[in-house]
């Protein structure tokens, strides 16, 4: 009886008690689906925040004002002949309304240098950024982002056009794609010479970028710049501090440790769904051994060994808790093909995923398989014959 | 095959229920035997010991000049495999599994290769008679289709023994008398046939004739070793 013949009667079996293999199988199924599918929304999850980490531009350290007065033109004219830095742009930001014809809404004004395009790295959509030229500096040209563009019920046509900010006439020479980031707010980019002269008459920043030479960079232009601002604003303990530095890849450090403890509590409802599903293929396969007595008694009298009925009653567990897998699975990627949809992330079928749901489920069928398929082997033909 | 003072005890719950009190037996190659007697009376513990399915509590079961209490489970297994062949009372088809393939079972056992095992499971089928039927699974099958299909499980693997508890029981009885030409014509072939029976109609197929009674054998009408308790 080779172990194809096997493999075959063992899915005749099964396909001839449907609802009990089905309800045999739903413990692995359940585990193996949800588990799939929180796997893949942990990695979306991950994927979707690495991406908009991306955006923001390679081996950044932005530093950000924590009161209106914490840093000034000084410290980013300082902070830019640091050694190990790259570029700076800086940025003064405020509060006000966007009018353009009958809508009206409320927007961060961040007013940007001239830098600030390389290292910000804005998504145009349509149209440009701001000008970049010394020349055009206190032009009153703005850019909005998709969301601000939307709510103002913007066309294509609406590049070119003027909007009011806080009263006075901008005109739209860009809108943004996605560079809202987190949050529910809205951006809008005039050049910072703009919003000197408009709103923000002081010489205080609100957030000072700055780009690192490289990778392994990061670290010690972080260190100096934070030594220098300690020094220039004597900064005794952290309450004083009138800055916050902060470093994508700490902050991407931080994430991979809460997607890791994510990943270890998947792991954990995988683990204890598997052992419920198994000690339920466990309970149907010892009533199936006893439902099937006289049946392996008679096998036993035509010549089938031990380790034959072992083997048979063994495949049969594993081809049920393997099935279980594999519709788990099939459910698993249908819900987490529509979380990308939802979360906006892409949806991809990750191999190991595949590999390790059916694997261990095959795993589990093999250990709670074992018991019923040695106690069928173990039935002396005489009382399996005789059984009743 | 020979039986000497064999005894077979059970317990149940704490009761000793002596199945068979000594029987001495000796079944030559060739020969046609029915075993006859009432229920209860051991003649099934007898088969279980001929056929290799039990061990006896006393004495020595020789079949094929092996000592089958010396045996251990593969060597028991090896022996029905190739050996002897069962037919049973209630035909006990394999569930699931249609005529051809319950015939080529024995043979896959054997490890035989599934086409090859197919091929003279079919051939045995057709020879009984059941060659338009092969792919029928019991339920699709007459008392008596199913026990030609039993019965050609039990020759596929061209023992030396065939064993047959009851074969009729179950049948009515033209089925019944179609099934005992059968063994008839097995045994014309050389077969050693024995047959376990209540139905002395039945037994009168046979050449020889032991009856059995409360474990112990009563009358031997061919007269080969007569036992004694």
């Amino acid at each position: 009886m080779n172990l194809w013949l096997t493999f075959r009667l063992s899915l005749s079996r099964i396909a001839a008690a449907k609802v009990r293999s089905a309800l045999t199988m739903l413990g692995v199924i359940i585990g193996v689906s949800a588990v799939v599918a929180l796997t893949a929304v942990g990695q979306g999850a991950e994927q979707g925040i690495d991406s908009s980490l991306a955006s923001l531009g390679a081996n950044q350290i932005i530093v950000s004002a924590t009161s209106p007065t914490g840093l000034d033109e000084n410290d980013a004219a300082a902070i830019a002949e640091i050694e190990g830095v790259l570029k700076t742009s800086t940025e003064v930001r405020t509060q006000g309304t966007i009018a353009y014809g009958s809508e009206s809404i409320n927007a961060s004004i961040i007013g940007v240098s001239p830098t600030y395009e390389d290292l910000g790295n804005p998504d145009v959509a349509i149209g440009s950024f701001l000008p970049t030229s010394p020349g055009l500096q206190n032009s009153r040209t703005i850019v909005i982002s998709a969301r601000g563009a939307d709510r103002l019920e913007f066309t294509t046509a609406s590049i070119g056009d003027e909007v009011r900010v806080n009263g006075l006439a901008f005109t739209v020479v860009g809108v943004l794609d996605d560079a809202d980031g987190f949050g529910s707010g809205v951006n809008v980019y005039i050049t910072q010479e703009a919003a000197r002269s408009l709103f923000s008459k002081s010489p205080y920043l609100s957030v000072i970028r700055i780009q690192a030479e490289s990778q392994e960079a990061v670290p010690p232009v972080e260190y100096r710049v934070e030594s220098f601002l300690r020094f220039s604003k004597n900064v005794q303990d952290d309450d004083d501090a009138t800055f916050s530095i902060f470093n994508q890849a700490a902050l991407q450090d931080t994430i991979r440790t809460v997607t890791g403890t994510l990943g270890i509590l998947i792991t954990g409802i995988a683990g204890i769904s598997l052992v419920v599903g198994g000690i339920g293929i466990m309970n149907i396969m010892l009533v199936s051994v006893r439902e099937r007595t006289r049946e392996i008694g008679v096998r036993r009298a035509i010549g089938a060994r031990q380790s034959q009925i072992l083997t048979q009653f063994l495949m049969e567990a594993v081809v049920l808790s393997t099935l279980g897998g594999l519709i788990g699975l099939t459910i698993g990627q249908l819900a987490s093909y529509g979380f990308s949809i939802l979360g906006g992330w892409e949806f991809f079928i990750d191999p190991t995923t595949v590999f390790l749901a059916l694997g261990f489920s095959a795993l589990v069928g093999i250990v709670f398989g074992v018991w019923p398929a040695r106690t069928a082997a173990k039935l002396q033909p005489v009382d399996a014959l005789r059984f009743e | 095959m020979q039986l000497t003072d064999v005894r077979r005890e059970y317990q149940t719950g704490d009761v000793p229920t002596v199945a068979l009190a000594g029987v001495s037996l000796k079944v030559q190659r060739g020969e046609f035997v029915a075993i006859v007697g009432p229920s209860g009376s051991g003649k099934s513990t007898l088969m279980n010991l001929i056929g290799c399915l039990d061990r006896p509590s006393a004495g020595t079961v020789t079949i094929s000049d092996k000592d089958i209490s010396t045996l251990d489970d593969n060597e028991l297994t090896a022996l029905r495999s190739r050996a002897i062949g069962f037919v049973f009372q209630q035909f006990q088809l394999l569930p699931l599994t249609s005529a051809v393939e319950n015939v080529a079972a024995p043979l896959l056992y054997q490890g035989i290769r599934p086409r090859e095992a197919h091929k003279r499971a079919a051939a045995m089928l057709t020879r009984l008679g059941l060659g338009e039927r092969l792919d029928f699974d019991r339920g699709r099958l007459s008392g008596g289709q199913q026990q030609r299909v039993a019965i050609s499980r039990a020759l596929v693997t061209n023992p030396d023994l065939v064993l047959a508890d009851e074969p009729t029981g179950a049948l009515d009885t033209s089925s019944g008398a179609a099934v005992m030409e059968v063994f008839k014509e097995m045994n014309a072939e050389g077969r050693t046939i024995v047959l376990i029976t209540h139905d002395l109609e039945v037994a009168a197929t046979a050449k020889r004739r032991v009856y059995i009674r409360d474990g112990l054998i009563e009358r031997d009408e061919a007269d080969a070793m007569v036992s004694t308790p």
